[in-house]
């Protein structure tokens, strides 16, 4: 679906992905149905192996820290994670203050400045628009 | 990751969406990675159990019938199904013949207008360029 990287990372470095989309997901408090929802897409567009898949839902309760997943990541993988990140973000219809507080964590990792950071924002609004108008005129 | 309503339906329509995925994704006899990759998304969307999941896989090897899978499929599980569907047939950057017919059929089946496949091509069309922009954002992120 997306034209990226993604599938040419490693088993481990997609674990890593689904565990810091997982962080950003919890970031706001407990984990609802959209979140979880979002997660599981993520893990399967990636192709994340079921038995692997395991191992990051018991992340859901108890999240790994995120500066133990962005250390030593090289910055384009960042960048990409930043990028599902701030669709992770995004779900739930609203940044939270600690969500974009780990959103920024990221941004560091992936040498991306605020305002590159609201660029990215701006991309995913401008996504939930896309996707809006499928229900819009599949309701008609 | 965007506002979708898929994980909102009753478990058995939500079974019945992922069969019209798996269908979908073997008309042309080929899945490719990009296909396996929307599919599989789809997929972890419909918060299917793991029973539902392997089912699902299976007919992914043994693909039901068109017929089959429509049965069971209607209102906004139906709609979802053709959206998905339409982007699904797209991910490998055609629809072919087979994939167009189907996808008409489902439309039919739903009693959708006569453009919906066309309206949704449109809109896949868009998306994809979404997506691409977004990966393109990424080479120019870096300070």
């Amino acid at each position: 679906m997306f034209p990226d990287g993604l599938l040419h990372r490693s088993p481990q470095e997609r674990v890593r992905y689904a565990e810091i989309l997982v962080y950003i997901a919890a970031a706001d408090g407990e984990l609802v149905r959209e979140e979880i929802a979002v997660i599981e897409a993520m893990m399967g567009r990636a192709m994340i192996h079921p038995e692997s898949r395991v191992t990051v839902r018991s992340g859901f309760e108890q999240p790994i820290p995120l500066e133990q997943s962005l250390a030593d990541l090289d910055v384009s993988f960042a960048q990409l994670i930043l990028r599902d990140a701030a669709l992770v973000a995004a779900v739930d219809g609203d940044y939270d203050r600690r969500e974009l507080t780990a959103l920024r964590k990221i941004a560091k990792t992936a040498n991306v400045s605020s305002k590159q950071l609201s660029v990215l924002l701006d991309w995913v609004t401008e996504g939930w628009h896309w996707f809006e108008k499928a229900t819009d005129f599949l309701s008609e | 990751m965007l506002p979708d309503t898929v994980h909102k339906l009753p478990r058995e329509e939500r079974f019945a969406y992922a069969r019209l995925l798996a269908f979908m994704a073997r008309i042309d006899n080929e899945l490719t990675v990009d296909e396996m990759a929307m599919f599989e998304q789809r997929l972890g969307t419909a918060l299917l159990s793991p029973g539902q999941r392997e089912q699902i896989r299976a007919a992914l090897k043994n693909p039901p019938s068109l017929e089959k899978c429509l049965e069971d499929l209607s209102g906004e599980a139906g709609r979802l199904a053709l959206r998905d569907a339409v982007m699904m047939a797209a991910a490998d950057g055609t629809v072919d013949e087979d994939e167009r017919d189907a996808l008409e059929d489902i439309s039919e089946h739903l009693g959708l207008k006569e453009d919906a496949v066309e309206q949704l091509l449109a809109w896949t069309v868009k998306g994809y360029k979404w997506m691409k922009e977004g990966y393109e954002l990424l080479d120019v992120l870096e300070e």
